[in-house]
């Protein structure tokens, strides 16, 4: 009975979803409505990436922003310097990040909890180091323009509706693979590394090899995030490619959404996304949109460290009658589980 | 030859103050298991205390420490109190990262908000001042930052060793449940633990304040010195976070000949990356660190 209802509502909601998406450049009001929906959609795009290695396997990165960033420079780079045409550029620069992030990964995966985290701020700063000194390559701190993919025939607003619609397609995808990895053995082992490293070890879960490869696959979509963002926004710069916020962003949208959840690294970076836009428009840009994001970001850790969609649904079943069994699933349902 | 004894002297002097730093983020990590990011941006506020102090009263900035360390004390405790005490242990490790994250961003936010992101530097009479010292010129200010430094680190270990609430962190630092049984109130020694972890920093702000120029932002600058310090040492290490950051300050500076300042900070990122590779526990750590 339940999972019937339950399976009604989530479809309904996808349906809602997706038709807003493809409705939404058209209704949008002005190109500025539209360039907000883009900054947004590429928020969700990058906070679902980096949920493959934070919500599965429970390392959280500071220093998401080493992907989105080199994957940009990389996307950028190979059309200036190489002349690949753009979308390759695209591609081969998602590429090139997750063969960079398999020697980072094999580094940073090898310590736990607190180190892993500091590894990945640092990671961030180096990164940021270099491609500011480095200036014959990347532009140094004077940046560097991206050519755009499209002719010049192809005005403003249809530009931001186009990167729409490329971002929502790089999501769908993105979602996709979360969604096939959550019920794959594979997901189980990462799930297991998360509760508990040492006894899925034990249990035959080969951690370092699962993560590693949750590592890859997250830099990777990362990257093409960045990479697509560089491609619509048409400049780069190291300070803001390889920020600490951006990457604390990511953290922020995932965890406010919810970790474990499909759709909660989604859910965050719109609240999120909207919240910060809301506030440049209202308030400017001012050194407060710092506080503003500690203090949510602390207000989060503090009180909902499992994020909206977990307690949305505690709230929902709280106000369902009581179930007879404390197991989450009923025997029936178990053992037509078990017939299947 | 002389350039390099200079950088070497240099280094050792920029090593004591890392020392001092290091030396708090090891207490917090000591007595919580925590991760303090916020630690340098602390630092920065210390440094921005100090700076407004002597441009209010014309008096010298060390002055300030006699406001700023029991302030930062008080804050210190608070943070241990109200924020840090408060979440899962489960997941403490890794959510204390974010939640000093947080806290971090919002003392450079309001920093950026009261005193604007204009560099500032504190006028000192003796700013120009140097001193010969064993055949290398050393400005005074960097003797006296590393003077604060050690006469900090000194009281600190003596505190540590001798005194009976030094014997009681010690015992909460090394094993928590086994010094609530003899009778230490661990949670109480936890929050003077950070409350001294952050009073360093109070000292090594002023210190920094001493000799370079302060902006809200500068405590990214330091923050992954200092983490590639502790990692380097081992995490929950006092005397090998001191070693780790002499190592690294000398290096660093001898490695500002050839390379400059930019390159030579990344320096510590590839110590960090090797140490990680290597000995993931750290070069000096002790048990503590095999499980972090």
């Amino acid at each position: 009975m339940r999972s019937a209802s339950e399976k009604v509502v989530k479809s309904v909601g996808l349906i809602v979803l997706v038709a807003f998406v493809v409705v939404f450049p058209g209704i949008a009001s002005d190109p500025f409505v539209l360039s907000v929906g883009v900054v947004i959609i590429s928020y969700a795009v990058l906070a679902t990436a980096w949920n493959f290695v934070g919500g599965f396997t429970g390392y959280i990165s500071l220093g998401h922003a080493a992907y989105s960033g080199l994957g940009g420079y990389a996307t950028g780079l190979l059309i200036l310097r190489a002349e690949v045409n753009p979308w390759v550029a695209l591609l081969l620069g998602g590429v090139v990040v997750a063969v960079l992030a398999v020697p980072v990964g094999i580094a940073a995966l090898r310590v736990r909890g607190a180190s892993f985290v500091i590894v990945s701020i640092a990671l961030v700063l180096v990164l940021l180091l270099v491609f500011q000194s480095w200036e014959s390559v990347t532009g140094g701190s004077d940046g560097l323009r991206v050519p755009r993919p499209f002719g010049p025939e192809v005005l403003r607003p249809e530009q931001h509706q186009r990167f729409f619609y490329l971002h929502a397609a790089l999501l769908a995808v993105m979602l996709l693979c979360w969604w096939a990895i959550d019920r794959s053995r594979f997901g189980m082992g990462l799930k297991g590394i998360r509760e508990d490293e040492d006894k899925a070890r034990s249990l035959g879960v080969p951690t370092v090899r699962y993560k590693l490869a949750a590592f890859v696959v997250s830099a990777f979509f990362t990257a093409l995030g960045g990479g697509l963002y560089a491609l619509w926004f048409g400049f780069l710069d190291p300070i803001f490619q390889f920020s600490i916020l951006v990457g604390s962003n990511m953290v922020l949208m995932s965890l406010l959404g919810g970790v474990r959840s499909l759709f909660g690294p989604l859910v965050g970076a719109v609240v999120v996304g909207y919240a910060t836009e809301f506030f440049k428009a209202q308030y400017g840009d001012t050194q407060m949109h710092l506080v503003a994001m500690g203090v949510l970001l602390a207000a989060v850790v503090l009180f909902l460290p499992d994020g909206i969609i977990p307690a949305v649904r505690g709230l929902v079943a709280r106000l369902r009658p009581k179930q007879a069994s404390i197991r989450e699933v009923t025997q029936e349902e178990l053992a037509e589980e078990v017939r299947r | 030859m002389s350039l390099v004894f200079q950088s070497l002297v240099l280094g050792v002097l920029m090593g004591g103050l890392y020392a001092l730093l290091a030396a708090g983020l090891t207490l917090y990590f000591g007595v919580m298991r925590v991760v303090m990011i916020a630690h340098s941006a602390f630092l920065v506020l210390a440094a921005y205390l100090a700076w407004t102090f002597t441009v209010h009263t014309g008096l010298d900035p060390m002055l300030s420490l006699l406001v700023t360390v029991p302030l930062f004390f008080v804050l210190g405790v608070a943070v241990q109190r109200l924020l840090v005490a408060r979440l899962r242990p489960a997941t403490l490790t890794m959510m204390s990262v974010l939640l000093t994250f947080a806290v971090a961003l919002a003392v450079e936010g309001a920093l950026g908000f009261v005193f604007t992101g204009t560099h500032r530097r504190i006028p000192l009479s003796y700013s120009g001042a140097r001193l010969e010292l064993f055949g290398a010129s050393v400005a005074l200010v960097k003797l006296i930052a590393f003077g604060l430094a050690a006469v900090t680190l000194v009281g600190l270990h003596v505190l540590l060793k001798v005194t009976r609430f030094g014997q009681a962190l010690r015992a909460t630092m090394q094993h928590r449940e086994a010094a609530r049984l003899l009778g230490v109130d661990t949670d109480r020694v936890a929050g003077f633990g950070f409350g001294l972890g952050l009073a360093t920093a109070a000292v090594g702000g002023t210190a920094l304040a001493l000799d370079s120029t302060i902006y809200p932002s500068l405590h990214w600058h330091w923050i992954g010195p200092l983490m590639a310090i502790i990692v380097v040492g081992g995490l929950g290490s006092v005397a090998g976070a001191a070693i780790a950051a002499l190592l690294l300050g000398v290096g660093q500076n001898l490695l500002q000949i050839p390379l400059g300042t930019t390159w030579a900070q990344t320096f510590f990122y590839a110590a960090l990356f090797v140490t990680l590779i290597l000995r993931p526990q750290g070069f000096f750590g002790g048990r503590l660190a095999q499980r972090f």
